[in-house]
């Protein structure tokens, strides 16, 4: 199976309202798929198809081979999932809603969410109502990670976790693809889109704007140049010919330059408000 | 289905307790009352017998307060009908609104157990809850009984309690449905809802143009004065209380099965 996630013209609309419209893009084996877009671009939506959460009216959704609609129990039963809001039941302890998890998976994962906790740093005998929304992310990670899925689905889930608690996410997730795993990670985050994964996926409006590496994304003609031009700060994206980048120096007294890629931020802030 | 299903007794383990002792204490501490209040009753059921349609309405002109059966019937079964019907609409009303209102779906959902599967476990257990809530009941009720010396007419005793529960269920199934179509918590709605069919029920047996339609509300065929007293109970009542038990059902994985689930 090259694909793990295959989309084809995905469209779901709440009502009369917009939800997304012709979204088709795939996720290949082993990767790690960044999904990026502002609020209301349609990131959630495209994920709670793909989880069967929603009914789509058009397109095809197939999850490791299998048809997410006619198979969804057998697809949700390969796939770690942490939604954005990592909401338990507050009267349950963490240790009662971990095994909870693996209860309805009818499997024993208690080495595996044990080892979890302890990186994660996990106190399983505290009441849910009493954790903050980082350590709500952490039973979160800890609930879609231990049955050691095929696919992971992260819905924004460094948001509330402290720096450090982040590393170790990213750690966690760097060895589970190692060892064979699929990651798709929706994020807001450009830095990490940048540092830990192989292709990004940007939304914009309920459209799919562009899949590409992002290494390809930032490999630009645009370049940003800083420099000291007549004793004057300037900083500025070039998007013009590199050859007639001279134009911009010559009959000047440059007494620093420095010409660079453009940062990951520009590239994605270019797609968000340009296109 | 079994880890959702244990999931979702522990999720309840407490309302059930909560109302049974409520209830069941109630109707428990009434029945012990009733040794030291036995003399007074037959002045009581005597000023009752004789105030017409209200009489009627709780049953007091065909059973006497001056026995503990007619106490049980008119009394106990007054606040056992009604205290169950909201017990039994609270639970349903919340069973699966819950998990959005509580934003728990998510979690839940993303658990490899199918919405058919959810729902029909979570409707199986609303139905294991109403039933322990009726046992319960039934418990301290014979337990009362038994402290007192008095003998208890089974037949009589296990047809109410029966009725009681196919009254709950009946309840529990409309609010169920309103359960499955709702983003929020309706517990408002599911209240009133039992109170309404209660006062509809009340207000059938006094207002004559009403008693034609009596048959229309659950509470008809759990009455228990009627019970107790030994009358026939409406076999027309007992049919649209099953129908809409049934169609409630269909109308909730209907309405559940084809909606989508709010963040």
């Amino acid at each position: 199976m090259e694909h793990v996630i295959e989309i084809q013209n995905l469209t779901k609309h709440y009502g009369k309202s917009r939800g997304v419209e012709d979204v088709s893009f795939s996720v290949r084996e082993g990767e790690v798929m960044g999904f990026l877009g502002p609020n209301g671009a349609g990131k959630s939506t495209t994920i709670r198809s793909m989880l069967g959460f929603l009914r789509y009216e058009k397109g095809n959704i197939e999850i490791l081979g299998k048809d997410a609609k006619k198979q969804q129990e057998q697809i949700l039963r390969e796939v770690g999932y942490m939604p954005s809001e990592a909401m338990f039941y507050s009267g349950m302890t963490v240790k009662e809603v971990i095994r909870l998890a693996a209860d309805m998976r009818k499997l024993d994962c208690r080495r595996e969410s044990d080892a979890l906790c302890e990186r994660l740093q996990v106190d399983v005998n505290k009441k849910i109502s009493e954790l903050s929304l980082g350590n709500r992310k952490k039973v979160s990670i800890v609930c879609a990670m231990q049955h050691k899925p095929k696919l992971f689905i992260f819905d924004e889930p460094t948001s509330g976790l402290d720096p450090l608690m982040q590393t170790t996410f990213f750690a966690l997730i760097d060895e589970y693809v190692k060892a064979g795993a699929t990651c798709l990670l929706s994020t807001h985050v450009l830095s990490e889109v940048k540092n830990y994964c192989d292709r990004v996926a940007i939304m914009k409006e309920g459209h799919l704007l562009c899949v590409d590496t992002v290494e390809h994304l930032t490999k630009s003609n645009a370049k940003r140049i800083k420099m000291i031009r007549d004793g004057e700060h300037l900083d500025y994206l070039y998007k013009g010919d590199l050859n007639k980048i001279k134009d911009e120096l010559i009959g000047h007294d440059i007494s620093d330059i420095l010409i660079e890629d453009p940062s990951i931020d520009e590239v994605f802030m270019h797609y968000y408000e340009g296109k | 289905m079994v880890a959702l299903f244990l999931h979702e007794m522990k999720q309840n383990r407490r309302n059930l307790l909560i109302w049974s002792l409520a209830v069941g204490g109630l109707g428990f501490a009434c029945i012990l009352l009733y040794s030291g209040m036995q003399d007074s009753m037959a002045e009581m059921a005597e000023g009752f017998s004789s105030m017409g349609a209200f009489a009627d309405a709780f049953g007091m002109s065909t059973l006497s307060l001056a026995t503990l059966t007619g106490y049980f019937a008119t009394e106990i079964g007054t606040i056992h009908g009604l205290g169950g019907g909201m017990f039994a609409a609270i639970v349903a009303t919340v069973m699966l609104s819950k998990e959005e209102d509580g934003h728990t779906g998510e979690f839940l959902y993303s658990l490899p157990i199918s919405r058919r599967k959810v729902i029909t476990v979570k409707a199986l257990s609303l139905t294991v809850v109403i039933l322990a809530f009726q046992v319960l009941c039934g418990i301290l009720y014979v337990l009362g009984f038994v402290m007192l010396g008095e003998e208890l007419p089974w037949q009589e005793f296990m047809t109410f309690m029966g009725m009681q529960l196919v009254m709950n269920l009946e309840i529990a199934a409309i609010c169920f449905a309103v359960s499955a179509v709702s983003k929020k918590n309706k517990l408002g709605l599911g209240l009133g809802l039992a109170l309404f069919l209660y006062l509809y029920d009340l207000m059938a047996r006094v207002i004559p143009s009403l008693e034609d339609y009596i048959d229309i509300g659950p509470y008809s065929y759990a009455n228990a004065p009627q019970i107790f007293a030994g009358n026939e109970l409406s076999g027309a009542a007992i049919g649209i209380g099953a129908a809409v038990l049934v169609i409630a059902v269909v109308l909730s994985f209907a309405g559940y099965l084809r909606r989508d689930l709010a963040s």
